[in-house]
């Protein structure tokens, strides 16, 4: 859709970084519509998947012309334990994070996975920690998915060095809602030195270390990234979590504590921080607006500074607290140090607001982020952010789309003449699994399949 | 110590509690605060002692002097309950101690760009200081901190902000209260 393209308008005299060596899913949107699939796999033999990566090396997608988001592209990650077993030596698998390197699962007190979050109800693959490779294929036509698909199988289907674990298909339409009913993908940052030109009202790109491995980041400090240089640089992390999304049970929430319709719909709209169509509710806070939520130039062009006390956006909505926007702090914190690039893709079907009743079927989120400090963001984000409430000046009032609720469940919304608390809110996504993975540059990818 | 002396001091500080604690209601357990230190609600204490630098003690000295014994800076970081500076063996070594909310090695990339010339400024006079800005700087406290034996937090389960919150609502409430009993003459 040309929509999301304006929006992000590319200018080749900005460009700094090494476009060409970069996967192409850290700078490219997501293409509306998308079609794609995930598919994880476990390395059954090291020589064989080299090859396997050599042959594939010619159809996974760089960065080059992220701005044109033509066609199909292929991305390729490793989890740790993929980079063990296809034979990185030693001194390099030492030179990852330690929290890469323990793997998702592991972290599980630092991510705050408790209660139904907890590993020990992950899908058997994710709790055994099997997965070694983890690659996507999207596209912005069924033609151009089901093409590059084919020939991605065709380059490992005669081999018997991986093993498919599981595959996925998914995708979206026009409007890229997610199974609530609400739009997703809107906002993300941008990375200095890509070739985005950012129109004036929006938010400053950010340094390209935060995004991009082996550049200087906020603050210009350039953190130390795996070795050696070849493995590390123009690389960046992977946060892959799996969500069921527990919508008739939001919507029965919704139902139970509103007296019309249309103050659940406020209620919802209050929790996410937008409506339905996407419009911010800093600048639409009494209704849904179609025509705002739908215009990329329109829609994410706000910032909380003039929401003091968060009567139009709740502090404790989800986009407010995972991109505080120049909110007034409560806690010593850099916004700009906890950004993520979204990718996530949606699967299952929406469910209308009246759907109260579970029909106990699949859908939800593969929630993809992208930071070259992923885990040590994740942590934040799931700790400091979504499920506490310090940093927003709530006590211990969690986000409502993804915190784990305790038994208090609380939501509050500033309103007049007095605030608003809601009682009894349930864990609304629920995580089912999720990997750590490296997401290497192609001369990294080429390195490692000459091991 | 012999199992018969543990025996008795358990007795004792059973018969101390009984005797003098008093049941606030409140939950004063503690627990580990991540990779050092101990946790009580949601009060975590970090402890620790360093070398200082040759003239170090001096220019802190000089800092406080400078700020006139007032450290209300310190009130931007938003989690600190107190901290307390204290020189020892001769102006030779620093003792840090503070209680403060939640996690600090999660805010230390947050520090090393908000307050990175405040942070060098004082923990500059350490010997072996890295610079807030450096990656092993969490490592460089983490040497430093020493766990607390005993933790003890009067009111565990509310944060500097929850205080201040609270203090706010109190102070409007009881302007509501003495309104309401104002004597109209
Ligand atoms: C199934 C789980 C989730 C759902 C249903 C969900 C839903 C949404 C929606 C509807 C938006 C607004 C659209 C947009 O700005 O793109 C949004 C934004 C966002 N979400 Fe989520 N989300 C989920 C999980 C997560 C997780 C796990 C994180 C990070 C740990 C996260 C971080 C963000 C961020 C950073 C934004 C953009 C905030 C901004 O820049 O304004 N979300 N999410």
């Amino acid at each position: 859709m040309a929509l999301d393209f304006l929006k992000r308008i590319f200018n080749p005299n900005n460009v700094t970084i090494a476009l060409d060596d970069i996967q192409a899913l850290i700078l490219r949107s997501r293409p509306v519509p998308y079609y794609g699939t995930v598919a994880v796999f476990e390395i059954n033999d090291a020589t064989q998947a080299k090859l396997i990566l050599k042959e594939l090396l010619p159809i996974i997608t760089s960065a080059k012309d992220w701005h044109k988001n033509e066609g199909a592209s292929v991305t390729l990650t490793f989890t740790y334990k993929g980079l063990e077993k296809i034979g990185l030596p030693k001194d390099s698998l030492d030179s990852f994070p330690e929290a890469f390197r323990e793997g998702m699962a592991k972290r599980a007190p630092f991510l705050n996975d408790v209660g139904v979050n907890d590993p020990k109800y992950w899908e058997k693959d994710f709790k055994n920690a099997t997965i070694h490779i983890a690659a996507a294929v999207i596209a912005n036509s069924e033609e151009h998915w089901k093409t590059k698909l084919q020939e991605f199988r065709a380059k490992f289907s005669n081999n018997k060095g991986l093993k498919l674990l599981k595959s996925h298909d998914f995708g979206a339409t026009e409007e890229v809602k997610n199974v609530f009913g609400f739009r997703d993908g809107i906002s993300n940052p941008e990375i200095e030195g890509s070739g985005i030109d950012t129109p004036p009202g929006f938010d400053r790109p950010l340094k390209t270390g935060e995004f991009v491995l082996g550049y200087p980041g906020e603050g210009d400090i350039t953190k130390p990234y795996p070795q050696p240089d070849i493995l590390g640089k123009n690389g960046s992390f992977l946060i892959f979590r799996k969500y069921q999304s527990q919508v008739a049970d939001f919507n029965k929430y919704i139902q139970e504590n509103s007296r019309n319709p249309q103050e659940g719909e406020l209620l919802a709209a209050k929790m996410v921080g937008r409506w339905r169509s996407g419009a911010p509710l800093v600048l639409s806070p009494d209704k849904d607006d179609k025509e705002l939520g739908d215009d990329p130039h329109k829609n994410n062009a706000f910032s909380f500074k003039n929401d003091e006390f968060g009567k139009k956006c709740p502090f404790s909505s989800h986009i407010r607290r995972m991109n505080p926007r120049d909110s007034k702090t409560f806690v010593l914190e850099d916004e700009r140090l906890h950004r993520i690039i979204r990718r996530s893709v949606t699967f299952g079907d929406i469910v209308p607001p009246d759907v109260t009743k579970d029909d106990g079927k699949e859908r939800g989120q593969y929630f993809m982020g992208i930071s070259a400090n992923a885990m040590g963001t994740l942590e934040f984000l799931q700790k400091q952010w979504a499920n506490d409430g310090n940093s927003q000046n709530l006590g211990t009032e969690k986000d409502p789309m993804i915190g784990v609720q305790d038994s208090e469940g609380l939501f509050t919304m500033p309103a007049d003449p007095l605030v608003k608390r809601y009682r009894g809110l349930q864990t609304f996504n629920i995580v089912k699994g999720g990997e750590y993975c490296f997401i290497p540059s192609l001369s990294a990818l080429r390195w490692i399949s000459e091991l | 110590m012999s199992v018969l002396d543990n025996i008795k001091l358990t007795a004792e500080l059973v018969k101390a509690n009984f005797s003098e604690g008093i049941d606030d209601g409140y939950d004063h357990s503690t627990t580990s605060a991540g990779k050092k230190g101990l946790r009580s609600g949601r009060v975590s204490e970090l402890t620790a002692i360093a070398n200082l630098k040759p003239g170090g003690a001096e220019n802190l000295k000089k800092i406080m002097e400078i700020a006139n014994g007032n450290l209300k800076g310190a009130t931007k970081v938003g989690t600190l309950h107190d901290l307390r500076i204290v020189l020892l063996d001769n102006d030779t070594k620093i003792l840090f101690c503070t209680a403060y909310d939640g996690d600090w090695d999660a805010y230390i990339d947050d520090f090393a760009t908000k307050i990175p010339q405040l942070m060098d400024i004082i923990f500059g006079n350490v010997e072996g200081w890295p610079g807030i800005k450096d990656p092993s700087v969490k490592q460089f406290i983490l040497d430093h901190q020493i766990t607390a034996t005993g933790w003890y937090v009067g009111v565990p389960h509310l944060t500097v902000n929850d205080v201040r919150r609270n203090d706010k609502i109190i102070t409007g409430l009881n302007k509501v209260i003495d309104d309401a009993n104002k004597i109209e003459k």
